[in-house]
């Protein structure tokens, strides 16, 4: 708008956004591997999951069925809930409002802080997927690219989630208790433990607009070859239901993005 | 040191009718400065004043309910990008991780700045080259504030915003501190600084504003803030019952024999009355006179009931003052 005065101009050659969400995931990772019990925690969790479906002799267990639980349970009980303890226990100790008065951005803060999360939440759903493999039968997934635009959609949605959680959540330990509707809510109504065919029309038409359903009835299409109502798809039957669901999922990203730019805090409240 | 003239462009800090408030609260009510490169400004006021109010919006954390900031002739907020490169902070509440060693946290700020000084450098300079390889979390207090300063001056700024730099610090801490910043300021820095000690805002100021219930109440330089306070005369005669001579615009605050008195003229003050003792010969016993200080034109100002409106004393020149 105005003439640049050129004492602004002059030798900035200005840091990479690249190098800067780099920057902040080494440190990230760097805290992440000194915190043994978190590290422990995260590789036990996907190993029980694998080890109970085992034990409880769910013999015949179908490899890509496990799959798909993993990604929708890790997104949330792992990206969505450990992200809001992490974003909140950063803003109380004034982490996130010091780096803000650097060269970072907002949205590389908030991305490089989630990082380390968004890679423990990957190898929880790679060690799950080795453990169904070898205790289930795997078949071929009719279809890939849904299944992974499903976890990435999926991952950035629940990146946004947990920065809008942050507002109505004072302190790190009472995220378990904030997180917790939102955990039950989308983990029972999105197909997950029980298949949405088994609730009333009603309640089964609404919860496929939740936020974690499409990520689940993307990834069923893709992994199994089952549609939201149980019905056996191919590949092309696959896509022809993908639609509703990606444009979900699509439309929560784009809310999240703009409950998050308006509700996030970067500083404790006064 | 002069007042700035208004159609400058050299200001580093320009800060024109500030406004911010939080609901129905107006905790910065107008607030105008200007800072120059190479020169400190130093934001007094008792808590609650609004001090942190106004240099989160320098700083480009918090936007401007009315007025504007320009730092180097650019939004922080708007031109946050243009801006960030040539700004430092010092927040007066600011966290780090305690699981890093001092050297991780200073490389990965580095990483995040166009043009950072060496790590090493930077250690040196706030005495912490021996604590590279501590954890955070095991540091004093004046060793974290010392981090979050080096922090502050990785990027090699040209205007730094410290808020609260010494509070809490150890004498030692705290004159590394000040050496540091009087080292940036040597290179061409322009600083704002807010301060609960008087003493630091003697040191380091070239201009201190002083704030009262959002607004500056009072600024100038350190000599024109104490010269709006009378100037003190004490002595003590002999002889309890003699009278004083006339001397105008004086104050008598205690009588003979221990005699205090007020004046804003010390000079020809001190001339009637030194003449008056040399005509009669009296002995002025303990004879003290001195200027009003930073603390007395502080406390007179900064602490006096919030309420109504008061002007704000603009001080354009020390010699201006009536005698």
């Amino acid at each position: 708008m105005t003439t640049v005065p050129e004492t602004l101009s002059t030798n900035t050659t200005g840091s990479s956004a690249l190098g800067r969400i780099r920057a902040l995931t080494a440190a990230e990772t760097r805290l992440l591997l000194r915190n043994r019990t978190a590290v422990v925690n995260s590789v036990l969790a996907p190993l029980l999951l694998v080890a109970v479906t085992w034990v409880l002799g769910v013999t015949g267990t179908q490899a890509s069925g496990l799959v798909v639980t993993a990604i929708g349970i890790t997104l949330v009980l792992t990206t969505y809930s450990n992200l809001v303890s992490t974003f909140v226990a950063r803003r109380e100790e004034f982490v996130l409002q010091r780096m803000r008065t650097g060269e970072l951005t907002d949205g590389e803060i908030l991305l490089g802080s989630a990082v380390p999360t968004l890679m423990v939440s990957l190898v929880q759903i790679a060690v799950v997927a080795v453990g169904a493999v070898v205790i289930g039968d795997w078949t071929a997934p009719v279809d890939v690219v849904l299944p992974v635009l499903a976890t990435i959609g999926g991952a950035a949605l629940m990146v946004l989630l947990a920065a809008v959680s942050t507002a109505f959540t004072r302190t790190a330990e009472s995220a378990q208790i904030t997180t917790m509707p939102f955990v039950v809510a989308t983990t029972v109504l999105s197909g997950l433990y029980l298949p949405l065919t088994a609730f009333p029309e009603a309640i089964a038409s609404a919860a496929r607009f939740l936020p974690l359903t499409p990520v689940v009835e993307l990834t069923r299409l893709g992994l199994a070859g089952q549609a939201w109502d149980g019905t056996a798809v191919d590949t092309a039957g696959a896509w022809a239901q993908s639609p509703l669901p990606l444009t979900v999922l699509a439309g929560w990203v784009v809310i999240g993005a703009a409950l998050a730019r308006r509700m996030f805090r970067w500083a404790p409240r006064r | 040191m002069s007042t700035a003239d208004p159609t400058d462009r050299g200001h580093a800090v320009e800060v024109v009718d500030l406004h911010r408030r939080y609901g129905s609260f107006e905790a910065v009510r107008g607030v105008s400065f200007q800072v120059q490169q190479g020169e400190v400004l130093a934001l007094l006021g008792v808590n609650g004043a609004g001090k942190t109010s106004v240099l989160e919006v320098v700083e480009g954390l918090a936007r401007a309910d009315r007025g504007s900031v320009r730092i180097l002739g650019a939004d922080p907020v708007t031109e946050r990008a243009r801006v960030r490169p040539h700004l430092g902070v010092l927040l007066q509440s600011s966290g780090l991780p305690g699981d890093l060693t001092v050297g991780e946290t200073l490389h990965t700020w580095a990483r995040t700045l166009t043009r950072p000084r060496p790590v090493a450098e930077a250690l040196a300079q706030v005495k912490l080259s021996s604590r590279a390889h501590i954890r955070v979390r095991s540091l004093s207090g004046g060793e974290r504030r010392r981090l979050d300063l080096a922090l502050a001056l990785l990027g090699r700024p040209r205007v730094v915003v410290l808020d609260e730099p010494t509070t809490g610090l150890d004498p030692q801490s705290r004159r590394t501190v000040w050496e540091l910043v009087q080292s940036q300021v040597a290179g061409g820095c322009a600083v704002v600084l807010t301060t609960h000690h008087l003493e630091e805002a003697e040191r380091l100021a070239d201009r201190i504003a002083v704030m009262r219930a959002g607004r500056i109440v009072l600024t100038g330089t350190q000599a024109e803030i104490a010269a709006t306070q009378p100037a003190t005369i004490h002595f003590t005669l002999d002889d309890g019952a003699l009278p004083l001579p006339p001397l105008p615009a004086v104050e008598v605050i205690t009588g003979p024999p221990r005699v205090k008195l007020h004046t804003g003229a010390l000079q020809p003050t001190l001339a009637a009355l030194l003449a008056w003792s040399a005509e009669r010969g009296i002995d002025l016993i303990g004879l003290d006179a001195r200027p009003a200080s930073l603390e007395q034109a502080f406390l007179a100002v900064a602490d006096s009931p919030a309420g109504g409106p008061s002007p704000c004393r603009r001080l354009t020149a020390p010699t201006s003052r009536s005698s």
